[in-house]
Order: structure tokens, then C-alpha cells, then sequence
């Protein structure tokens, strides 16, 4: 932290003194920052080559009347955590997606949700409220009650959304969605394509707006563990555990090592299980349904032992704050860790068919290139990052709960298309399978649950979901969540698939859609 | 116009139509069985029919009369088609029906017509499934008549219903030309019912179909018509190497228990064939869209082969 903060001073020159610096409850340093020194911190940040993880705004936070924005930093490769806070006069502020294009979809987000105009940003268009809402309409404004809305807003032709056009000899333009052939979620891609060749993709989400932030608000911490679990189906512990891991970390709640050998289970099942999914739905979309479905049967089971475990295929109301809502039998562990001794066996068999299947692997190969400069400037994360020869994982960056001990192993792969994310996805899946049986072997016995009290306070935390960095943020004042920020892998990594796209063709799109597997629920809140 | 002919051309239509659906049924059967899951009952495809037979068609407001036309003149088309392919027994005269020729565009009036319903509505997905088929079968024809034009070598004649009257005439089993042609037969036959690695029938992944994407405006009975006039075009393609490569039973005079026994042969051989497309579908990935001419020039060269062994005789 001492270094950190020397580092820090030196990077703001004189504009900041060290008594400006704070230190949140996870070791970032929290930086109050005047409107006059913001532009200059910024070019300063970005010639450190830090990454923008997340940006979000809290009203009327500490006193201070109106907006602050929290600008939160990460150093690649250090654990180094920069947050900014920046208080808002008015509500207009200037705008950084020129330096980081990756704000481009917070300050869309933020503007939607409080009003706050962003200048100089070279896109300002609606994020979640679709143009159907009414005008001035910010649901996350304290001012803003939970009654109902005037009705839809009657749209005209040039109101409607506008997608970036492409036009010239033989381009045409396929909407496709958000109501989709399959059962899949709703989300809109626009494809401008030569032929079959895709010049262009532009993505447009957010058709499942359920407002959790703000259902979050003004509610008492132990009732919103369950509204985190809800925010994406296949990662709800990993949302919970960061949840939870952040009302602890203001009550310094000290979490019993048992709980925490199980939340760590958990979480590595759950990754386990969402990989598998994915495998699966890569080989299903190269139509080689025979080499998916054993994916498909060892996913089953794998949700079967969650049903033994915790009594819920998905683990959901397991994680509580101060540890678990309850103890696992442990007749159920050692189950488990006899179903992954076996497992191993089965995935390799199925890896070899896929491996072995020149057609599969030549659908897999050089399709959805992401380049590798991509992963800083859109801070891209989880496996697919790790597919494009970035090293994030914030199991090792920013290791929480068990993960100072027990050092999960990576995989990094250059290639960046599908079959990279296949292999890591892969590689992931029996190192996971690993840890757990290492786990069980050592669980320690003992209480799975501590009091832990509500005190006022925030706090940043951070877990790696199976789609990677996934960032909970909650400010408590007096006793209830006042608010609650959380920002899903997902959110980032959509935007890698409009420049993975770029080149393939149309028919290889559902591949690269798959192997990115994609939250569609945990992007909109 | 003789009593044989006539009775051929009920005879033939009707048991097409009625085996096709339970061909398609095995297909689907085994495929499912290769991936560790039960599968649809056989019989399931004549459920589907008549349950979509019973539904009432609906139209896009966009669409004109060549869409309420299309399914009419596929699924008369191809019965059309299917008089040219004796499956049980075969005509003493064909009255010029059983042309090669003739069946060929008889096939490419059917495509034609579907690929026109699939651009009239004027849906994305319509249009670029009719774009995508247009492309494979701008490769796919004239590899066909190739094909076929090795066939009319090996056995001198133009006149299919000819060709299996000598090839069920045929004291030994192998000649060597005819298991050269069996591989572009089945090539065609793959790509022609829009198969893996062709195509994949049972995604409704929108953006990777391509014969699913030129029905995908259809409903009701027109989409029964597609479905069944489709399963058909798959019995006529199987029939055609059937009769050709094992022409064992089938009927060359009309006689009761001559064509009952043909006829359950042909069932017999047809399901060990949709079995053996089952299992090749469950063994490949589908192909990158680019590289299907790949496959089919499998077929071009084998078939080329072919006629050059029959010249060179």
C-alpha cells in the first residue's frame, strides 16, 4: 500500500496530496480528485498503461449533494487498485472515452440511469433505456420511486435507434434478434456484410432491463444476497460470494476457514459446469452433435451433485453473508469428490473425440480472431482473454478468499480464436475439477457462518466468475444498501465480439457467439 | 398408355410418399441414439405431418402468389420426379419419363421454386438461405449431371428405368465402375437433402441454415407439402443408388407378390441406408460454407474417373 501510494503521487504530481488518499477495505486507493486536475490525472493514468475496470456513479454520496463518479484502475500484473472519485458540480462532466474507449458503454450507462451528460464522448446514444422510455427518465435518481411510469413513448422512424450504417456496391445490412429462432436470450446484431463476409457487426443488448441496482436500494444487505444470485443463471455464486464478500469486508466480518473451503468449492463447480455449457455449445454450433453431448451428460450430473450439495441445481441460497446459509452434508462432499475422480476420465475421452475430429477442429481454427491489443483498451477478461495470451485472472491478481493459499493454475493461449478458447475453457475445467478434490480432501471442520454486522461504509470486490473479473461495489448508509453497483464480465467482453466478427463469415457467427458464451442477463441489470 | 404404366405411377407416387417420412424417422433415430439420447419415436414424422396437415397456413403480408404456389409445385414436382425412380417394380414402357434428363430438372424446377419462396418474403434470413443454396447449387448441378452422365456411360442409356432393369439383371455383384459411382451418388444425395457438413437439418440457428432458412416463412399445411415433398426428393435420391448398387428383389414385371416382396426389400435397404446417413451425419462437423466444393468435387472426380474407365473399356 506504501508504495502504492508513493507510486500514485508521483503519477499525479503535485495536483494531489497524499492526504487526499484513502485506502477502501480491500487495499485500493481512493483518490478525491478536483474537475481541474481530472484531465491531466487521466492522459497520466493512461500513459501508465492502467486499465479502466469499471466506472460508475453514486448520488449524494458522503454528504456530497449530487453525482460522483468512481473511476476504478486496475495495474495489470499488480494488485494495485486505483479508484478516482470525482464530484460533480452540475450534471455534466467531460467525457474519457477518447483515452478509454471502454468507458464508452459506462458513460452511456451512467447517462441513462442519472441524467448526467458526458461531452465529448464519440458515442451518446441510449445504453439501457431502449427509446420507448419516457423523456427524462433516470430510474436510479434518488428521486425516482418505484411507481409506475407513464406508459411507452409512440416512437417516430427518426427517433429509432440509430445503427451505424454501411452502405456501397453489394453491402447489405441483416438485423438479426432480439427475438432469436432458438430459446436463447434477446439481443439485437446488426451485420453489415459483402456476401457473406462480415464488414461490420454493431451489437445492441439490454432488451432484459430488470432494474437490480436499484431493486437493491434502500433494502437491508441479507435481503439482497438473493437478488445477486438472480443476476445471471450460471453465475450466481460467484455473484453472491462477491457480494457478500463486500458487506464483509466493511463489518470486517472474518469468514470461518470451512466456509470459505466451500464457497471456494462452489465457485470452482460452478465454473466447471458453466465451461461445460460452453464446450458443449461450440461442437452443437459446428454441428457435430455427437462429440457435444458428452459435455452435455457430465453437465447434468455436475447439477445433480449441486442438487446433493446445497439442495439447488444452480447453488442458489447457499452463500450468506458471514459465510453459509448452511452446513453441506458430508457424505455430499465425498460423493463429489468420487464423481470428479471419474469425471476426469470422461472429459478426456470426450476431449479426444473432439480433438480427433478434423472436421470440428478445422471449423474451430482461425475463426473470431480477438486481437491481443483489444484485452486493455475494452479490459477484456476471463478465458477469453486468457485465449488471446493476456494473463488476468483475479483468482491470482487480486486473490480473495482461499485463493492466497491455493493458487489456481493458467493456461495461457495466443491464438485468440475459438479454438484457443476452447483449450483454455478445457484446460480450466480439469484444474478446477483438481482444486475441488484437493479441497475436500482438506476441509478443515467447524462453524460455516459468523455474525456479521451492518456497518456503514463501501467497499470494492472483486471474483473471477467463469466468464471472468466480475466487480460488486456497495455503498451501505444507516443499515441499507444505498447503492449497489455491479458490473458482470459479460459487460465488457460483448464488446469484443464486434471486432472478432470482423472478416468471418456470417454462418461462423453462432461459433463465435458460443465460444465467447456470453451473458446476455448479467450485461443488462 | 398400358395398364402397367398406370398402375407403376400409383403404385410408385404412393409408396414414396409413404416411406419417406419413416426413412427420415431413422435418420433422426440414429442420430439421436449416436448422441446417447432416446430420439423421436419412428412414427413421429407422420405425426408431425398431420398434425401440420390440420393447421391452418398463414402468409406474410409481404409475400405474393409465389409463395402460396411454391409448396403445389414442389411437392407436384417432385411426384412428378418420383415416376422417373421405380422403387418396387419396373414399367414395361416409361413413355419417356424415365429420362435422366428429365429427372434432373425436374429436381432443379423444385429448388428453383423454393429458392424464389424463401427471397418473396423478403425476410433476411429467407433471402439468404435462397443466396446460399443458389451459390452450392451453382457447383452441385453440373457435378450432378456428371454424375449422371457416368451413369448413362456405364450402362449406355439415358433411360434410368434401363438402368436398373439391367443392373437387377446383373450376375455379378461388383463391378467396379458401379462402387466408383456409389461415393458421388451418396455425395449428391447428402447435398441435395441439405445434410451435415452441407447444411444442418436440425439447427434453426438462424444465421448458419440454409434449407431451413428458405421455409422459415412457411406454416401449416404448406409447410407439411415442403417437409414432405423434401423427405421424398431423399427417398428418390436413396432409391436411385439403391437400384443401382444393390437392385437385389425389386420387380421388373407387375405381379402381387412381386411387388410385395420388392417393396419390403426396398424398405429393408432404405432404412440400412438412412441408418448409415445417420451415422456419417453424427461423425462430421459441418463444413465452413467456403470449403462444400471441396466435397463436391469429390463426387466430379469419381465420377469422371468413372466415365474414363467406361471409354476406355
Amino acid at each position: 500500500m506504501e508504495n502504492m501510494l508513493k507510486e500514485m503521487a508521483s503519477v499525479l504530481k503535485q495536483e494531489i496530496a497524499a492526504s487526499d488518499i484513502t485506502e477502501g477495505c480491500s487495499g485500493e486507493a481512493y483518490l478525491d480528485i478536483s474537475e481541474d486536475g481530472f484531465k491531466a490525472a487521466i492522459s497520466d493514468i493512461f500513459g501508465r498503461y492502467l486499465v479502466l475496470t469499471g466506472l460508475f456513479c453514486a448520488q449524494d454520496f458522503e454528504g456530497h449533494k449530487g453525482f460522483t463518479l468512481f473511476y476504478v484502475f486496475e495495474k495489470k500484473g499488480t494488485k494495485s487498485m486505483l479508484v478516482l472519485k470525482r464530484k460533480l458540480g452540475a450534471k455534466t462532466a467531460h467525457s474519457i472515452a477518447e483515452t478509454f474507449p471502454s468507458a464508452c458503454w459506462y458513460e452511456r450507462e451512467i447517462n441513462d440511469g442519472f441524467g448526467v451528460v458526458f461531452k465529448g464522448g464519440f458515442d451518446n446514444r441510449n445504453l439501457f433505456l431502449h427509446e420507448n422510455y419516457p423523456e427524462k427518465f433516470h430510474p436510479l435518481l434518488k428521486s425516482f420511486g418505484s411507481a409506475r411510469t407513464d406508459g411507452e413513448k409512440k416512437i417516430t422512424p427518426l427517433q429509432e435507434y440509430w445503427f451505424k450504417g454501411f452502405y456501397g456496391e453489394g453491402v447489405y445490412q441483416i438485423p438479426v434478434g432480439p427475438v432469436h429462432a432458438g430459446i436463447i436470450e434477446p439481443g439485437h446484431f446488426r451485420f453489415s456484410v459483402i456476401g457473406e463476409t462480415v464488414f461490420n457487426l454493431e451489437v445492441r443488448m439490454f432488451y432484459k432491463h430488470r432494474g437490480v441496482e436499484k431493486l437493491a436500494e434502500g433494502k437491508a444487505p441479507e435481503d439482497c444476497v438473493c437478488i445477486t444470485e438472480s443476476i445471471s443463471g450460471d453465475e450466481s455464486v460467484a455473484n453472491a460470494v462477491a457480494f457478500c464478500t463486500a458487506i464483509e469486508k466493511i463489518a470486517k466480518t472474518k469468514v470461518p476457514e470451512r466456509a470459505l473451503y466451500l464457497r471456494t468449492i462452489f465457485l470452482e463447480v460452478e465454473r466447471i459446469y458453466s465451461h461445460l455449457g460452453g464446450l458443449a455449445g461450440m461442437v452443437v454450433d459446428v454441428a457435430f452433435a455427437m462429440g457435444a453431448s458428452p459435455f452435455f451428460i457430465l453437465r447434468e450430473e455436475i447439477l445433480r451433485q449441486n442438487e446433493v450439495l446445497t439442495g439447488s441445481r444452480f447453488m442458489k441460497g447457499i452463500i450468506g453473508l458471514g459465510g453459509l446459509k448452511k452446513d453441506v452434508a458430508p457424505q455430499s462432499l465425498t460423493g463429489l469428490s468420487a464423481f470428479l475422480g471419474e469425471f476426469t476420465g470422461r472429459f478426456n475421452d470426450a476431449m479426444d473425440t473432439i480433438r480427433s475430429s478434423a472436421s470440428t477442429i478445422d471449423r474451430f481454427e482461425k475463426t473470431g480472431f480477438v486481437k491481443r491489443d483489444l484485452v486493455p483498451h475494452l479490459n477484456l477478461t476471463g478465458p477469453m482473454a486468457r485465449a488471446t495470451g493476456a494473463s488476468v485472472d483475479t483468482r491470482l491478481d487480486h486473490p480473495y478468499g482461499l485463493y492466497e493459499k491455493i493458487r489456481p493454475s493458467q493456461k495461457i493461449l495466443y491464438g485468440g480464436d475459438v479454438l484457443s478458447r476452447f483449450e483454455v475453457k478445457a484446460f480450466e475445467v480439469l484444474d478446477c475439477a483438481s482444486i475441488i478434490r484437493r479441497l475436500i480432501d482438506e476441509m478443515p471442520q467447524g462453524a460455516v457462518s459468523s455474525k456479521c454486522g451492518i456497518t456503514d461504509g463501501y467497499s470494492l470486490s472483486m471474483v473471477e466468475s467463469p466468464r471472468g473479473q466480475n466487480m460488486h461495489w456497495v455503498y451501505i448508509k444507516k443499515g441499507v444498501i444505498d447503492r449497489y453497483k455491479v458490473r458482470t464480465p459479460s459487460f465488457c467482453n460483448w464488446r469484443a465480439i464486434e471486432h472478432a466478427a470482423l472478416g468471418n463469415i456470417v454462418p461462423d457467427f453462432p461459433l463465435i457467439n458460443k465460444s465467447m458464451n456470453l451473458s446476455y442477463a448479467g450485461t443488462d441489470l | 398408355m398400358n395398364l402397367s404404366f398406370i398402375a407403376y405411377c400409383f403404385i410408385n407416387i404412393i409408396f414414396a410418399a409413404l416411406v419417406s417420412p419413416f426413412f427420415m424417422g431413422i435418420v433422426k433415430k440414429v442420430k439421436a441414439l449416436a448422441q446417447g439420447r432416446m430420439g423421436p419415436p419412428l412414427m413421429q414424422q407422420y405425426y408431425n405431418l398431420l398434425k401440420l396437415f390440420r393447421k391452418e397456413a398463414l402468409y406474410s403480408t409481404d409475400s405474393s402468389w409465389v409463395t402460396r404456389v411454391a409448396p403445389y409445385v414442389n411437392i407436384t414436382v417432385i411426384a412428378t420426379a418420383a415416376l422417373c425412380v421405380p422403387l418396387v417394380f419396373i414399367p414395361e414402357a416409361a413413355y419417356g419419363i424415365s429420362n435422366v434428363i428429365v429427372f434432373l430438372y425436374l429436381l432443379a424446377t423444385a429448388r428453383f421454386f423454393m429458392a424464389l419462396s424463401g427471397l418473396d418474403a423478403g425476410s433476411a434470413f429467407g433471402g439468404m438461405g435462397s443466396s446460399r443454396e443458389m451459390s452450392i447449387s451453382s457447383v452441385i448441378e453440373p457435378v450432378t449431371i456428371v454424375v449422371f452422365a457416368a451413369l448413362a456411360f456405364i450402362f449406355n442409356t439415358l433411360n434410368l428405368h434401363e438402368m436398373f432393369r439391367e443392373s437387377a439383371g446383373q450376375v455379378h455383384l461388383f463391378d467396379p465402375s458401379l462402387v466408383l459411382i456409389s461415393i458421388p451418388l451418396f455425395i449428391v444425395l447428402i447435398v441435395e437433402t441439405a445434410r451435415i457438413p452441407v447444411d444442418n437439418p436440425e439447427t434453426h440457428l438462424e444465421l448458419t441454415m440454409i434449407h431451413e432458412a428458405m421455409m422459415i416463412e412457411y406454416s401449416g399445411r404448406d409447410l407439411a407439402l415442403m417437409d414432405l415433398s423434401h423427405a421424398m426428393k431423399q427417398t428418390l435420391l436413396m432409391a436411385v443408388l439403391i437400384n443401382i448398387i444393390f437392385p437385389w428383389g425389386i420387380a421388373t414385371e407387375m405381379g402381387v407378390a412381386g411387388i410385395i416382396s420388392a417393396a419390403a426389400g426396398f424398405l429393408l435397404k432404405g432404412a440400412a441406408l438412412s441408418a448409415f446417413i445417420g451415422l456419417f451425419e453424427s461423425s462430421l462437423a459441418k463444413m465452413r460454407f467456403f470449403l462444400v466444393p471441396n466435397l463436391i468435387m469429390i463426387a466430379f472426380f469419381l465420377s469422371a474417373l468413372a466415365i474414363l474407365l467406361e471409354v476406355f473399356r
